[in-house]
């Protein structure tokens, strides 16, 4: 009696710990099936519980109810915390599958893929997490690393993609039934051949790429990569990859401008339906990487942006059911030029918005920001000019007044049309 | 009113004179040529970067079409420069969609757009920067965005 009551404590507990849907609650839902179908000659498709499955994604976890209303299907993450959990299951309720992202150790932070044993306390890591989500139904793909083979160099060393190769091999032991993908930044011959070299159990090749996103199939081919990728983050072009100012400042794309690069860019990637299984639109929320409206198809206050309609409308054929305004009109004097402190100047900027809803507009002035990183590092939010910008009316018209402290600054204008949706512009200009 | 007809009969001849003479075409080559339409159209001369661009067309395009047809790929390092007439004439028909695009004509625009997409796709043309960009796959791109323009405006 004792021995079968140990057995069935025993049965019950591995039962908790083994069906983590149970305990969390997630009904009949079963752990996900996830296979890729078909070869290069006939093409890739991602198969999950039976059904094709092209991915039309994001990167982010906020915001998953505008996502799942407005044809999206999958978001990515970077890595696992105490939240993977609950993001999880919030994708889940919307019908939204997720590449979970498993983070490896960049050599630029101070990782050292050649030390044996922060190699196994990485191994171990990532065992616990595939053990811990294999069976949530909204899993997808593992994503194992971001970037990790190197962003400052060619992203070849063989020693970075055999351990990615012994990892992406122990997480199919681990979990047969979801693909593996490696997630690098942008591709070129040699990293290619690393790839492919070194790391043959990959099923799956992730692309980050900004301004060239919709050509990385055919480097692929050219590079002799033969499995399917998808691009797990793509946009705009990166502050990297655009004109300056003359005191080196990113001149960042208008907001009209940014609409219609996740519009080309969205729709020249999915054209690949030979070896593309999809992608993945970055950023799904808002974030400070050289300003605060660069990636972030979000405002930091939630509403969303032209860039978010603008994705849609190349994944669905239709715009979302609320439009937001987007830049029609600009003039500003002061833009990508050296002015003088303590003087006013005349700016305006006019919005466009497709419903005609009413708009609000909020004017700032931020210095231009110093803390820059790479590889989308955490950047601080440069420090506010207070009251800089005077309102003369409603319809886009203010008065900068120029700070006296000489150096960089930037002129923000936050557009909201109340119902959601909203824009963010910015001019660089220095001070003399 | 009779003289008023002459008067601007003889201006419009002198204009056309001031624009055959602003043209050189040079020694003719798709590379001068080509760079020639550049430079124009660097300038904001349109006009002249349009005679230099249909020279090139009228004189290379069968070559180029002949070039197209050879390949199946994108041919890499040296040997691109073997597809000169192809690299320039598709190069050439994507400054015109430039034109067209600066002047809102944006039929005429897509219409280029589409010929370097559909029939000069292996066109490629050097950047000073250090490599080479593929005017089809800019044409494509310019394509999609002259789509979405429409959808906003």
């Amino acid at each position: 009696m004792c021995t079968f009551r140990i057995i069935l404590l025993t049965f019950l507990f591995s039962l908790i710990h083994t069906s983590p849907l149970w305990a969390q609650g997630l009904g009949d839902a079963g752990p996900s099936l996830v296979v890729i179908e078909g070869d290069q000659e006939q093409g890739y498709r991602l198969m999950k519980n039976g059904q094709p499955f092209r991915i039309h994604g994001a990167g982010g976890s906020k915001y998953l109810d505008v996502l799942a209303t407005n044809g999206g299907n999958a978001i990515r993450t970077w890595g696992v915390g105490p939240d993977t959990e609950d993001i999880l299951n919030r994708a889940h309720a919307q019908g939204v599958s997720v590449t979970l992202g498993l983070w490896l150790g960049h050599e630029r932070h101070g990782f050292d893929y050649g030390d044996a044993a922060r190699l196994e306390s990485q191994r171990a890591e990532v065992a616990a997490a595939v053990k811990k989500y294999r069976n949530h139904p909204a899993l997808l793909t593992w994503g194992l690393g971001n970037e990790m083979e190197g962003i400052q160099n060619r992203g070849d060393h063989p020693q970075i993609w055999k351990e990615i190769n012994y990892l992406a091999e122990m997480i199919k032991e681990l979990d047969p039934h979801h693909p593996v993908m490696t997630v690098v930044a942008n591709v070129n011959p040699d990293k290619v051949n690393a790839a492919i070299t070194y790391a043959p159990a990959l099923d799956i090749l992730g692309v980050n790429s900004y301004a060239g996103a919709q050509n990385i199939g055919k480097n692929l081919k050219a590079f002799g990569w033969v499995k399917p990728y998808a691009i797990t983050e793509y946009g705009l072009p990166g502050p990297w990859e655009v004109p300056h100012t003359a005191w080196d400042a990113p001149i960042e794309p208008t907001s009209r401008e940014k609409a219609g690069f996740y519009f080309v860019s969205t729709k020249g990637i999915l054209e690949d339906q030979q070896q593309c299984l999809g992608a993945y639109v970055f950023l799904w929320g808002s974030k400070q990487e050289a300003t605060a409206s660069w990636f972030g198809m979000f405002l930091p206050t939630g509403e969303k942006t032209p860039r978010v309609d603008a994705t849609v409308r190349a994944w669905t054929g239709k715009w979302p059911a609320n439009r937001a305004p987007i830049l029609k009109e600009v003039n500003m004097p002061m833009s990508n030029q050296k002015v003088k402190g303590g003087q006013y100047i005349a700016v305006q900027a006019r919005y466009a918005d497709a419903d005609g809803d009413a708009l609000s507009y909020e004017w700032e002035v931020r210095r231009e920001s110093t803390d820059r990183k790479v590889g989308g590092d955490e950047e601080a939010v440069p420090e506010l000019v207070e009251h800089a910008v005077k309102v003369l009316d409603e319809n886009g018209n203010a008065l900068l007044s120029t700070p006296t402290q000489p150096g960089a600054y930037r002129l923000f204008v936050i557009i909201k049309d109340g119902k959601g949706s909203g824009c963010m512009d910015n001019w660089p200009f220095w001070i003399q | 009113m009779k003289k008023w007809m002459i008067l601007i009969g003889c201006m419009t001849m002198m204009g056309a004179m001031l624009q055959v003479s602003a043209q050189d075409f040079g020694d003719f080559s798709s590379q001068t040529l080509t760079g020639k339409a550049w430079e124009a159209y660097g300038k904001g001369n349109f006009e002249l970067a349009l005679t230099y661009t249909a020279k090139c067309k009228e004189m290379y395009m069968s070559e180029a079409l002949k070039q197209e047809a050879s390949l199946d790929a994108f041919p890499v390092g040296e040997g691109t420069h073997e597809y000169w007439a192809l690299n320039d004439v598709g190069t050439c028909l994507f400054i015109e969609g430039q034109i067209y695009e600066k002047q809102k004509n944006i039929t005429q625009a897509l219409e280029v757009y589409a010929v370097v997409v559909n029939q000069l796709s292996f066109s490629q043309c050097w950047d000073e920067k250090g490599w080479f960009w593929k005017p089809a796959e800019a044409s494509a791109g310019r394509i999609k965005q002259l789509e979405f323009d429409s959808l906003l405006d």
